[in-house]
C-alpha cells in the first residue's frame, strides 16, 4: 500500500543542512497496524505528515496504492488523501463551533456526498460509537476521551483505507488511552483498516504489529510481533 | 454545504460577540452615514428635475456693462421677458417671476405673505407645478388673479372651495379673485411660493409700463425653447435683439446688457448669480467624497478586524483542510461569512437610517426624504452594495485564511510572520489620514464660522429690533409712537438693514477727473437717525443732519469702497463732489467707514446712502435689554392700534444677519458629525490591529517580563508602533487638508488664516485617541501572567 524509498527531509540553517528525516525506506501493506516510536525531534510526526500528504519531503519516492504521489497534481493528490486517509490528532482538533454530529459530517460534505446519504452514514457511525445521546453537544462539553472518540469517528466516516494517528492518547489518561487502543485494534482486525500511529508509550506501541523506532531521522530498528 | 457554512458563521459571530459587535457596528455606522449622504446628494441633484420640460427650460440672466463695472444680474430687464418670444419663433414661452411680500386679508384673517410671487400666465404651461383647481391656461391671465398653494388656501378658506372667492390684496385693499389652487410646491424646487399673483397685476395695475422698460431690472425670466433648438446659436442672436429693441437707450445710459442662458437644472447648484446661490455643487462633491471615505474606512476596518482574528481561526482552517476542504471551498466560506456580516449590517443600517432620518432632515434644514422606503430601488441598490462590500472586504481575509498550511497551524505554534502586516498598517494609516483630514477640516470650518460671528462688522447689531411696515401710510406715526416708549433708546427708518439686501441704483458720480461716471451703486434710503443709531463711523465730511435743509433732497453719503471705485485716493477728496441718482442730484457730504452690509463671504461693495422718507419701510428700534418681553408687547400694542390691517412681525438684527451663515453652519455641523463617525470607525480598526499585534507578540511580551520589563515598559513598546502610524497619517493628511480647506475658504472674502496650531490640535487629538485605544489592549497584554504565554503546548 505504501512504498517509501530514499526519502529525506532537511532544512537549511545557514550553510548547514539539518536532516529531519534521512534516507527512509518503508513498505507498508494493507491491513497492517504500525506504531512509530522515538524521542522528541526524531522525525516521527514529520514522517506521518509526509505519509498523510500534508507535508512533502526534500527528496525521495512515495507510492501510495501504486500511485507515484509526487507525480500527481495538487488536486489529484488532495482527492487521493481525501478518499483514503483519515487523521487523528493528539489535540483532537475538533471544530468548536460545530456539534458532534456536524463535526463527523464535515468530511462527507467536502466529498460532495448528498445530504440524505450523509445522514445515513453519520447516523450509522454515531450508533457504532454509541454517541447517540451526545450528538448535539459541542466538543467543549465532552471529556478528552469522548472528544478523541469523535475525532476517530470523524476520521473513519469517509471509510478510509488508512488511519494516521499522531499521539492519539497523548492527552488522555491511561484508561481512556486503553479504550482508544482497543478500538484501533478492533478496527484493524474487523474492518481491515490500515493504522499508523505515532506514540511515546511502549504500552500503546505494543498494540501495533510492527514497531518502527526512529532516531535522529533514521530508522534505528524495526520490531515485528 | 451552505447550511454548514451558515451555521459556522452564525456560531462564530455569537461566540465572539464583542468582536462581531465591533465589526458589524463599524460597518453599520459607515453604511448608515453613506446612505444618509446618498439621500442628501440625490436630493440636491434632483432640484427642478421634476419638470417634464426641464431640458428645454432656460433661465435668462444678464451681464450689464457700465463704464465702471460689469454687473452680474440674476435676470434681464422687465421688457425682455415681455417681448422675447415675439421675436424668436424657437421660443415657445417666456415667464417672468418676481418675489414680494404681500398683505392678504379675508375678513378677520390677515397674513403678510412673505413668500409670494408675481408670475406670467404661461407659468403652468412651462413648469410642472400642478393646479388642483382652476384652469392652468387662464388662471394667471387677468390682473388681480391669485393662485394659492393648498396650504395657503386652507389658511383663508378652510375646507371651502376658494375658486371664484375674493380676498383683499395689499394695504390698499384691492379686491383680488382666487383663480386656482396649486399643489404645495415640492422642496426640491428652486422656485418656491405659497401664493402666485398674475404678472399683469404688477405690469398693468401697480406699475404700468413695466413691460416696456428695458433698463429696469428685478425679475427672473425663464424661457421654454422648442424641441431641437440650438441654444448657443439662439444666444448668439440676443445682442442683435437688444440692439434692435433698445439700442438708443443703451447708448444714452451707457449701459450695455448681454443675455446669457442657464439651463434650468443648473441654476440651483451651479449658478452664482444673486438669489440662486442656495445650493452649492461643491458641497455636493464634498459630501459625496466624505461618504466614500467613511465607507472606505469602514471596509478597511472590516478587513483589519477579520484578518486580525485569523489566528483564532487558523486551527479551524487546518482541520478543514485535513478533512478534505479545498482552498476554493474555504475561500467561498470566508467570503460568505463576510457577505453575511454585511447583510446583517445592511439590515441594521435600514433601521438606523429610518431612526436618524428626521434628525438628519433637521440637520440639513430641509426634508430630504420623509421615509427611507420612499424609493425602494434605492434600498435595493444599498442591498446590492452591501453584498458588494462583503465580497470586496472579504476577499483579502479569505485569501489569507485559506492559505494557512495545516501542518503548521495544527501544531499550535502560529506565526504568520510579517506577511500582510504592511497592508494592515497601510490600511490604518489610510483610515487615520482620512480621519485627521476630517478633524482639520472641521476645526477650520468652525473657526471660520466663529470668525464671521465675532468679526467687527462696522455697525451695531445687538439689541436692534426690526419691523417691516411694508410702506404703510401710518409708518411715520408708528415710528414716533415707538420712539417715545420707555426702554426704547432710539428709532431709525431705512429701506434696508445689513443682511436684508438692497437695491442697486443707476448712478452718476463725479470721479477724480471731474467727469460724471456711470455706475450701478448699492443704495440705502435712510433717515437722520440711522447712521448714529447703527454707530456707523464717518471718515470724512459729516453725517446727515436735520440742521441742513438740503440734506433731505440733495445730499449723499458714500462708503470708502465707493470712493475708491471713483478713483479718489483719500475720502476727503470725495466730499463736495456732484451726484445724480434716480432723479435726484446734489453733493456728496460725507464718507462713512466701510461696514459689512452683506455677509462676510462677500467683499464690501461700494454703497451710497440718501435721505428719502418715502423709500423707508423698515423701522429699526434700539431696545434696552431690560424687560424686553414687556417692551415688545408694548410695541405690538402700538402697532395693532395704528396699523390694524397688517399682522405684527419683527426680527432681531443679530440673528437675522447670522442667518446668512446658516448654510455654512449646517455644513459645519454635518461635517463635525461625519468626522466623529470617521474617528470612531477608525478607532475600531485600530483596536482590531492592536489586539492582533499584541496577540502575535504575546511570547515576546512574556519573555520581556520574565527578564524584568515593567508594565509601562511594555505599554510603551506596543504603543510606539501605532503612534508611528498616526504620525505618518498626520504627515499625509495635513497638506491634503490644507489644500482642500484653503480652496473652501476662497468662497469667503473675509477669512481666517490656516494656522499651524490647527494641525497641532488635530495631531494631538488623533494621537490621544489612538493612544487610548491601543493602550487598552497593551495594558491587558502587559499585566498578563508571563507563565501562561510562555507555556508551549
Amino acid at each position: 500500500m505504501i512504498k517509501i524509498a530514499h526519502l529525506s527531509k532537511w532544512i537549511n540553517l545557514g550553510n548547514i543542512r539539518n536532516f529531519i528525516l534521512k534516507d527512509i525506506h518503508l513498505n507498508i501493506a494493507e491491513g497492517e497496524f504500525i506504531s512509530i516510536m522515538g524521542p522528541s525531534g526524531s522525525g516521527k510526526s514529520t514522517l506521518l505528515n509526509i505519509i498523510g500528504m500534508l507535508d512533502s519531503p526534500s527528496e525521495g519516492d512515495y507510492q501510495f496504492l501504486d500511485t507515484e504521489v509526487y507525480k500527481l497534481k495538487e488536486k489529484q493528490r488532495s482527492t487521493l488523501y481525501k478518499t483514503h486517509i483519515g487523521f487523528v490528532f493528539q489535540a483532537y482538533h475538533l471544530i468548536d463551533e460545530l456539534t458532534v454530529y456536524e463535526n463527523i459530517e464535515t468530511p462527507l460534505i467536502y466529498q460532495n456526498i448528498k445530504s440524505a446519504e450523509r445522514k445515513a452514514i453519520v447516523a450509522d457511525i454515531i450508533d457504532r460509537f454509541q454517541m447517540v445521546g451526545k450528538k448535539d453537544l459541542f466538543p467543549t462539553h465532552l471529556s478528552g476521551g469522548q472528544q478523541q472518540l469523535v475525532g476517530i469517528a470523524r476520521a473513519l466516516v469517509a471509510k478510509p483505507k488508512l488511519i494516521l494517528a499522531d499521539e492519539p492518547t497523548g492527552n488522555l489518561n491511561s484508561k481512556q488511552g486503553e479504550e482508544i487502543m482497543e478500538l484501533f485494534t478492533k478496527l484493524n482486525q474487523q474492518d481491515g483498516v490500515t493504522i499508523i500511529q505515532v506514540t511515546h508509550s511502549e504500552k500503546n506501541a505494543s498494540y501495533g504489529k510492527r514497531i518502527i523506532h526512529l532516531l535522529d531521522g533514521r530508522i534505528e530498528k524495526t520490531e515485528t510481533k | 454545504m451552505l447550511k454548514n457554512y451558515f451555521k459556522i458563521a452564525f456560531r462564530n459571530l455569537w461566540r465572539h460577540r464583542v468582536f462581531s459587535f465591533i465589526n458589524i457596528m463599524g460597518l453599520t455606522v459607515g453604511m448608515t452615514a453613506c446612505f444618509l449622504i446618498f439621500l442628501y446628494v440625490r436630493f440636491e441633484l434632483s432640484y427642478d428635475s421634476f419638470h417634464s420640460k426641464a431640458d428645454r427650460i432656460y433661465r435668462v440672466v444678464s451681464d450689464i456693462k457700465t463704464p465702471t463695472e460689469v454687473i452680474k444680474a440674476g435676470g434681464p430687464a422687465w421688457a425682455v421677458g415681455a417681448h422675447i418670444s415675439q421675436d424668436f419663433p424657437q421660443i415657445e414661452a417666456a415667464v417672468r417671476i418676481t418675489g414680494d411680500e404681500l398683505l392678504i386679508r379675508k375678513g378677520n384673517i390677515k397674513f403678510q405673505e412673505t413668500n409670494s410671487l408675481y408670475a406670467d400666465s404661461a407659468f403652468f404651461r412651462m413648469f410642472d407645478f400642478k393646479l388642483l383647481k382652476g384652469n392652468p391656461k387662464t388662471a394667471l391671465n387677468e390682473p388681480l388673479s391669485i393662485v394659492f398653494s393648498e396650504a395657503a388656501a386652507k389658511k383663508y378658506f378652510g375646507n371651502a372651495d376658494p375658486i371664484g372667492q375674493t380676498v383683499l390684496l395689499t394695504g390698499d385693499g384691492l379686491t383680488a379673485k382666487v383663480t386656482g389652487v396649486m399643489k404645495d410646491i415640492p422642496e426640491n424646487s428652486q422656485i418656491k411660493a405659497d401664493m402666485l399673483v398674475s404678472m399683469s397685476t404688477l405690469t398693468r395695475k401697480f406699475n404700468p409700463g413695466l413691460d416696456d422698460q428695458w433698463g429696469n431690472y428685478g425679475n427672473a425670466t425663464y424661457i421654454l425653447v422648442k424641441p431641437g433648438t440650438h441654444v448657443a446659436s439662439l444666444q448668439a442672436q440676443f445682442p442683435a435683439f437688444l440692439e434692435r429693441r433698445n439700442g438708443t437707450e443703451m447708448k444714452k445710459l451707457n449701459m450695455y446688457p448681454s443675455l446669457i442662458l442657464e439651463p434650468l437644472k443648473d441654476v440651483y447648484l451651479r449658478s452664482t448669480r444673486d438669489g440662486s446661490k442656495i445650493g452649492n455643487i461643491n458641497n455636493v462633491y464634498i459630501f459625496s467624497l466624505v461618504a466614500a471615505f467613511i465607507l472606505l474606512i469602514a471596509c478597511f476596518n472590516f478587513i483589519n478586524l477579520t484578518t486580525a482574528r485569523s489566528a483564532e481561526r487558523a486551527r479551524e482552517v487546518g482541520i478543514r483542510k485535513v478533512v478534505g476542504a479545498a482552498k476554493g471551498q474555504l475561500i467561498s466560506q470566508f467570503i460568505g461569512e463576510s457577505v453575511l456580516l454585511c447583510v446583517i449590517a445592511f439590515m441594521l443600517t435600514l433601521g438606523a437610517a429610518a431612526l436618524l432620518l428626521p434628525g438628519f432632515n433637521y440637520l440639513a434644514g430641509k426634508t430630504i426624504s420623509t421615509s427611507i422606503f420612499e424609493n425602494m430601488h434605492f434600498i435595493l441598490i444599498l442591498f446590492l452594495a452591501s453584498i458588494g462590500i462583503g465580497l470586496l472586504a472579504g476577499v483579502y481575509p479569505a485569501l489569507v485564511l485559506s492559505s494557512f498550511k495545516p501542518v503548521t497551524v495544527l501544531k499550535g505554534r502560529f506565526a504568520t510572520g510579517t506577511k500582510g502586516i504592511l497592508l494592515r498598517k497601510g490600511l490604518v494609516v489610510a483610515q487615520f489620514t482620512i480621519s485627521i483630514a476630517l478633524i482639520i477640516a472641521t476645526i477650520i470650518v468652525y473657526n471660520q464660522m466663529n470668525y464671521m460671528r465675532r468679526q467687527d462688522l462696522g455697525f451695531k447689531k445687538d439689541q436692534m429690533m426690526v419691523i417691516n411696515t411694508n410702506f404703510d401710510p401710518a409708518k411715520e406715526t408708528f415710528r414716533n409712537a415707538v420712539a417715545s416708549l420707555p426702554n426704547v433708546k432710539s428709532v431709525a427708518m431705512s429701506s434696508s438693514v445689513p443682511g436684508s439686501g438692497n437695491p442697486g441704483a443707476y448712478s452718476e458720480i463725479e470721479n477724480k477727473k471731474g467727469d460724471l461716471q456711470i455706475a450701478n451703486l448699492d443704495l440705502y434710503f435712510v433717515d437722520f437717525d440711522y447712521i448714529p443709531q447703527y454707530k456707523i463711523k464717518m471718515v470724512a465730511g459729516r453725517a446727515f443732519s436735520r440742521d441742513f435743509q438740503t440734506d433731505t433732497t440733495q445730499s449723499m453719503i458714500l462708503n470708502e469702497a465707493a470712493v475708491k471705485m471713483f478713483g479718489y485716493s483719500s475720502p476727503q477728496q470725495a466730499v463736495g463732489r456732484r451726484f445724480k441718482q434716480w432723479g435726484r442730484e446734489g453733493k456728496i457730504i460725507g464718507v462713512m467707514k466701510d461696514f459689512h452690509f452683506r455677509s462676510l463671504q462677500e467683499a464690501i461693495k461700494p454703497l451710497s446712502m440718501r435721505i428719502e422718507p418715502r423709500g423707508c419701510n423698515l423701522v429699526s428700534i434700539n431696545v434696552s435689554t431690560q424687560n424686553l418681553p414687556k417692551t415688545i408687547a408694548t410695541i405690538e400694542n402700538k402697532w395693532n392700534s395704528l396699523i390694524p390691517a397688517r399682522p405684527f412681525s419683527y426680527f432681531f438684527l443679530d440673528e437675522f444677519f447670522d442667518k446668512q451663515y446658516r448654510t455654512e453652519e449646517r455644513f459645519g455641523k454635518l461635517f463635525l458629525n461625519f468626522a466623529i463617525l470617521a474617528i470612531i470607525i477608525s478607532c475600531l480598526g485600530l483596536l482590531g490591529l492592536a489586539s492582533y499585534s499584541t496577540m502575535q507578540r504575546t511570547r515576546e511580551i512574556g519573555i520581556r517580563k520574565v527578564l524584568g520589563a515593567t508594565v509601562p515598559n511594555i505599554v510603551n513598546l506596543l504603543s510606539k508602533d501605532f503612534l508611528k502610524l498616526v504620525a505618518i497619517a498626520i504627515i499625509i493628511a495635513s497638506p491634503i487638508a490644507w489644500f482642500a480647506m484653503h480652496s473652501w475658504l476662497q468662497d469667503f472674502a473675509y477669512r481666517i488664516q490656516i494656522g499651524w496650531w490647527i494641525f497641532l490640535i488635530a495631531a494631538v487629538v488623533a494621537a490621544l485617541i489612538a493612544l487610548i485605544t491601543v493602550s487598552f489592549q497593551a495594558i491587558k497584554a502587559a499585566i498578563a501572567n508571563p507563565v501562561k504565554s510562555l507555556r508551549v503546548e
